[in-house]
């Protein structure tokens, strides 16, 4: 009984370490004034300035495209990636499985666009400074998050077995790839693209390098505003914030309902 | 069956290929270039020598990046430990809250602890008015290495909480059985049975601290100087010079390896 007590109570400041400073942009953005220790008033006004400033729904509309993009690219190439690793045996399989994993941390953002934008700026691709190169920058970003949940859904599903059942009733290639592997780690693609796409909306390291001044993405407006006016700044912050909750709880209930599915 | 497979993998290899191995050959190649005439040089690699400056953010570097990588260690081990007692369900729920952080903007964070522990903060209200002292300096190397631990506490304990997860109690009873105190239970059991999880969690941190500054940036500008800042200040900001911040990525990447090497060489040790 008194262990539980102590437990709960680890448990609680725990969920506080993360929840009381991601809090403080969220109360700040509503309040009126906050100078002293506790926050005066309630307010829509920093929301509505942020809303009705002219450059806030390019920013919106790029970092969207952006994340969207950055997701789908990940879907497109980073699915079947996972799928080929799952596929080939013994060395080949753990040197790719390592190196997927181990170049993102060889490549840490700012290097990867310093390297993009001394490439990219002449032709026949040049793309320095555009929205493709945000796009670019930020798939890759998002490789490795992809790449493990997806691995690991193929990993818990028995892809092989299901393949060689599959192919003994006859089905083909693609036959099997979308009606029985597909459907079987949606989960896995669906969380990593969340993922994805939440590391996209929020990112400003590699962004900041690679996007001109045409391609101004929410956090960059947010580095602006951070210095310019810390009321609008918090009301950014706290939309982004709300980007980032609501992939996870999509997330945990993606995670919930194919673990529901999976115990009936 | 072979061909196949390896047609799965290469619309990801080519990518890899195209947009982190080339550009970093030509990271690689323009370091030897003047930044104004273009023509070949080894001044970038001489001013990383000559030039304090460098040598400060390095030094800044290293010892901002081991300590981060400590504090994540000590604490996130601490979680993972803790984190046996925990029901499926609440282990779940911490899991995927300590996750949250890795997609915040870094920027966000530095707003966040601005409003907790900047100068006219809460925390800092609290501390001079219960206190009567100075308050707690967000500005300083402290207080950026408690902002990180943000970041890195969680994405540390993730890992040990799965690695823990499938430890063997019986283990660490049979040990405890033996008369074996925690601190030897931790040395002689719990670290060699999980050594892979300690290592690649301490290395994720580590790399990727190696590579952090957008925090650091929007707390303290460039005033508190790291690699990683002057690669970024050297790209794009008024102090324009891709070749200078070319050597210094390939500074930084030397750094990383070396740092992960030894990781590497200290785990198959033990």
């Amino acid at each position: 009984m008194k262990k539980s007590i102590w437990i709960d109570l680890v448990v609680i400041v725990f969920i506080l370490y993360v929840i009381v400073p991601i809090l403080m942009p969220v109360i700040y953005s509503f309040s009126v004034f906050w100078q002293g220790l506790l926050p005066k008033g309630f307010t829509f006004e920093w929301y509505r300035i942020f809303f009705s400033d002219r450059n806030t729904k390019p920013a919106l509309v790029l970092s969207f495209m952006v994340a969207i993009s950055a997701m789908l690219i990940n879907i497109g190439i980073v699915t079947p990636a996972a799928y080929g690793v799952n596929r080939v045996k013994g060395q080949i399989a753990s040197f790719l499985e390592n190196a997927f994993m181990i170049i993102p941390l060889l490549f840490p953002p700012v290097v990867l666009g310093l390297g993009l934008v001394q490439t990219f700026n002449k032709p026949p691709l040049n793309i320095s400074g555009t929205i493709y190169m945000v796009m670019i920058a930020h798939s890759i970003l998002g490789f490795p998050f992809m790449f493990r949940s997806v691995y690991a859904s193929l990993k818990t599903i028995d892809e092989k077995t299901l393949s060689e059942a599959g192919k003994s009733l006859g089905a083909n290639l693609f036959q099997r790839m979308f009606y029985i592997i597909i459907p079987n780690i949606i989960p896995g693609i669906l969380s990593g693209s969340l993922i994805v796409f939440a590391i996209s909306f929020g990112e400003f390291e590699v962004t900041s390098i690679v996007s001109g001044f045409r391609s101004q993405t929410l956090p960059l407006v947010l580095f602006q505003q951070m210095g310019n006016d810390f009321r609008i700044a918090s009301a950014i912050s706290a939309f982004l914030i709300y980007i980032s909750l609501s992939s996870f709880l999509i997330i945990t209930y993606i995670g919930r309902k194919y673990q529901k599915g999976k115990k009936v | 069956m072979k061909k196949t497979n390896f047609l799965f993998l290469l619309p990801m290899v080519i990518f890899i290929g195209l947009f982190i191995i080339y550009p970093y050959f030509n990271i690689a190649k323009n370091s030897f270039t003047d930044n104004w005439t273009g023509k070949v040089t080894f001044q970038n690699y001489k001013n990383i020598v000559i030039n304090p400056q460098y040598f400060r953010a390095w030094k800044n570097s290293v010892l901002f990046v081991g300590g981060s990588t400590l504090i994540a260690t000590l604490f996130g081990s601490i979680i993972g430990w803790v984190s046996i007692r925990f029901s499926e369900r609440v282990r779940n729920m911490v899991s995927s809250l300590f996750a949250l952080p890795m997609t915040l903007s870094g920027l966000v964070v530095a707003f966040a602890f601005i409003v907790l522990l900047g100068r006219a903060g809460i925390v800092n209200i609290l501390i001079k008015t219960v206190f009567k002292s100075e308050g707690f300096g967000l500005y300083t190397w402290s207080g950026l290495l408690i902002v990180y631990t943000f970041f890195n506490i969680p994405l540390f304990s993730i890992i040990m909480m799965g690695a823990f997860e499938h430890l063997d109690i019986s283990l660490v009873d049979a040990a405890r059985n033996l008369g074996a105190n925690i601190l030897q239970v931790w040395i002689h059991v719990i670290i060699p049975a999980l050594a892979p999880a300690f290592l690649s969690a301490i290395s994720l941190v580590f790399a990727s601290m190696m590579g952090a500054f957008g925090t650091v940036l929007a707390l303290t500008g460039m005033s508190r100087p790291l690699l990683s800042l002057l690669i970024y200040s050297n790209t794009s900001e008024s102090t324009f010079n891709i070749p200078q911040a070319d050597v210094l990525a390939i500074l930084l990447g030397i750094t990383t390896i070396i740092g992960l090497l030894l990781l590497n060489w200290l785990g198959k040790r033990n």
